[in-house]
């Protein structure tokens, strides 16, 4: 559905893409994650035909977006960083305009303007004028006006950005059941976003790709070793640290002393070393008020690939 | 279709913001009262100065109506839904190139009290000159907003929009001038470019097809220009 072809783009002398080579599957979430200026909205205004690359080839819907860019244009719905919003117009005169300029005829217009509205909880600010309204607000117009036209290719650039939690997870839900007959790409640096509505993610560092993959892939070819927070209340003195040392596979952090007990964050490089530990600690008289699982988070993967990064650069 | 979409946007735009009334107010209050006191002192039935006048303080005026076309769209990026949306840059150009123009004929339709008070008064006037006048008034027009447009799509800038069309009108302007300091070729075709001079001739109660045309050709070659610097936005 939507395929980039080694893009490079440079504005003047920084290159902002290197050789960017994807493809989207028809009715994939693909997740664009990267830290800010590593390239993902200059990604998307190339496959919306808002920025030319300076070298590669990219086709949305089978359609070239320099050579066919009309058609391109037809197909997508695009939410850019900024919602594009004319704040002296009222929601539904804005939204209305952006069916006329949609190609969307009268009748259907309004059917799809009541739809989008309803789903996006916009129908009692159909009437509002959009200067006046939040900024949760405006961002949710945006993404009505991305979706108006109901197109084959969603590119959504930060699409949560400025919700309240409430409205965050209607939206996801929302891009989930859209990715039924659409395919989307977004970007975003929240991480828990992408585990939550991407199939698969890309993340791009400084113009490149580093990672894609599912998360539950990422997550395990990481290799970033399970851990756990712990907070324990030692029988006495430093037993429980010695218990500790002696496995060879347990490595400890961020130690916490509290007012009985301590927290910490341990780490295992061998899962199966996880009975014998506890019960030696426990066997010495050590008591355990809670015991979470800390998952490898994209968050530790993505800071690994990216100082990997680095090291091979440096190498 | 799609530019009767953009030329609804705008004229929504220049009357929901206090840009157009400011305009038309100012307008009219300096053309009636220059209207007043010249016809108060000549004791002549003639609408010449006021057209002259009115196309002065229109080529003043213009810029400040045209300023915000296209660079508030870039200011605000909005431009990004419009160059991602399947819409054409002649297309968007032409429905603000004709929002902008509606405004302006709304605009000469409020000066037509003054003939109506000259012939109210007078028995024995011309109205030739004022319906030659009235068609150079409308063309004049129609060059100011094309070339204020294409000042527009250069900057993000509403101000240096303004100032770049300040600048190149009053250059057409004052082109004429030229016409009789060399007195050669060079004088004679400053002189033909010259907004001014093609329009004096419309007030003298002649239409030249050669003044027409150069108006016409004045208006569409800005309006390719504005095009084509839209355009180039996508390529560069």
């Amino acid at each position: 559905m939507i395929e980039m072809h080694n893009i490079t783009k440079y504005y003047d002398n920084f290159r902002a893409l290197n050789e960017i080579t994807l493809k989207v599957e028809r009715g994939e979430i693909l997740g664009l994650l990267g830290p800010n200026g590593a390239g993902k909205t200059t990604a998307m205004r190339i496959l919306t035909c808002f920025l030319p690359a300076s070298s590669g080839s990219a086709t949305v819907a089978g359609y070239d977006v320099f050579e066919d860019s009309l058609e391109v244009r037809r197909r997508l719905g695009y939410l850019p960083e900024t919602p594009p919003l004319y704040h002296e117009m009222t929601v539904r005169a804005y939204l209305n305009f952006i069916g006329e300029i949609r190609e969307l005829p009268g009748k259907l217009r309004e059917q799809r303007i009541n739809y989008v509205s309803e789903r996006l909880g916009l129908i009692e600010n159909l009437g509002r004028v959009i200067g006046t309204l939040s900024k949760g607000y405006r961002q949710r117009v945006g993404l009505a006006q991305a979706l108006l036209h109901n197109p084959e290719v969603l590119i959504l650039d930060e699409p949560t950005v400025g919700l309240d939690p409430n409205q965050i997870i209607e939206i996801r839900s929302l891009i989930k059941d859209l990715a039924k007959d659409h395919t989307i790409i977004l970007s975003t640096h929240i991480l828990p976003e992408v585990s939550m509505t991407c199939g698969r993610v890309v993340i791009i560092n400084e113009g490149e790709i580093v990672a894609v993959d599912s998360v539950a892939n990422l997550e395990k070819n990481a290799k970033v070793s399970p851990s756990w927070k712990i907070v324990l209340k030692p029988a006495a003195g430093q037993q429980w640290r010695d218990a500790i040392d002696r496995c060879e596979s347990a490595h400890i952090s961020d130690i916490k002393e509290l007012a009985d007990a301590f927290e910490f964050r341990l780490e295992l490089t061998r899962n199966d070393m996880f009975d014998d530990l506890f019960s030696s600690l426990t066997s010495g008289g050590a008591v355990f008020r809670e015991i979470s699982p800390a998952r490898a988070t994209l968050e530790d993967i993505f800071l690994k690939l990216t100082s990997s990064e680095e090291r091979k650069e440096e190498a | 279709m799609k530019i009767l979409a953009i030329m609804k946007k705008e004229l929504q735009a220049f009357f929901f913001s206090p840009i157009a009334y400011i305009v038309f107010a100012s307008f009219l209050a300096i053309v009636g009262y220059l209207f007043w006191v010249i016809l108060v002192t000549s004791k002549i039935a003639t609408l010449e100065p006021m057209l002259y006048n009115a196309a002065f303080i229109l080529m003043l005026a213009s810029p400040v109506l045209t300023m915000r076309l296209v660079s508030e769209e870039k200011k605000s990026k909005t431009i990004e839904l419009l160059l991602t949306s399947p819409i054409s840059p002649f297309q968007i150009i032409m429905g603000k190139f004709l929002a902008c123009f509606i405004l302006y004929i709304v605009l000469m339709i409020l000066t037509l009290q003054y003939p109506l008070i000259l012939s109210a008064y007078s028995k024995d006037f011309d109205v030739g000159p004022i319906y030659s006048g009235y068609l150079g008034l409308v063309l004049l027009g129609a060059a100011y907003i094309s070339f204020g447009l294409f000042a527009s799509t250069l900057t993000e800038n509403q101000i240096i929009a303004a100032m770049v069309s300040f600048g190149g009108l009053i250059l057409f302007w004052i082109f004429g001038w030229a016409k009789h300091a060399f007195e050669n070729d060079f004088g004679e075709l400053l002189g033909n470019l010259s907004l001014f001079d093609r329009y004096a001739e419309f007030l003298r109660g002649v239409i030249d097809s050669g003044n027409v045309i150069f108006f016409v050709v004045f208006t569409v070659t800005w309006l390719f220009l504005a095009t084509r610097v839209l355009e180039s936005d996508r390529w560069r």
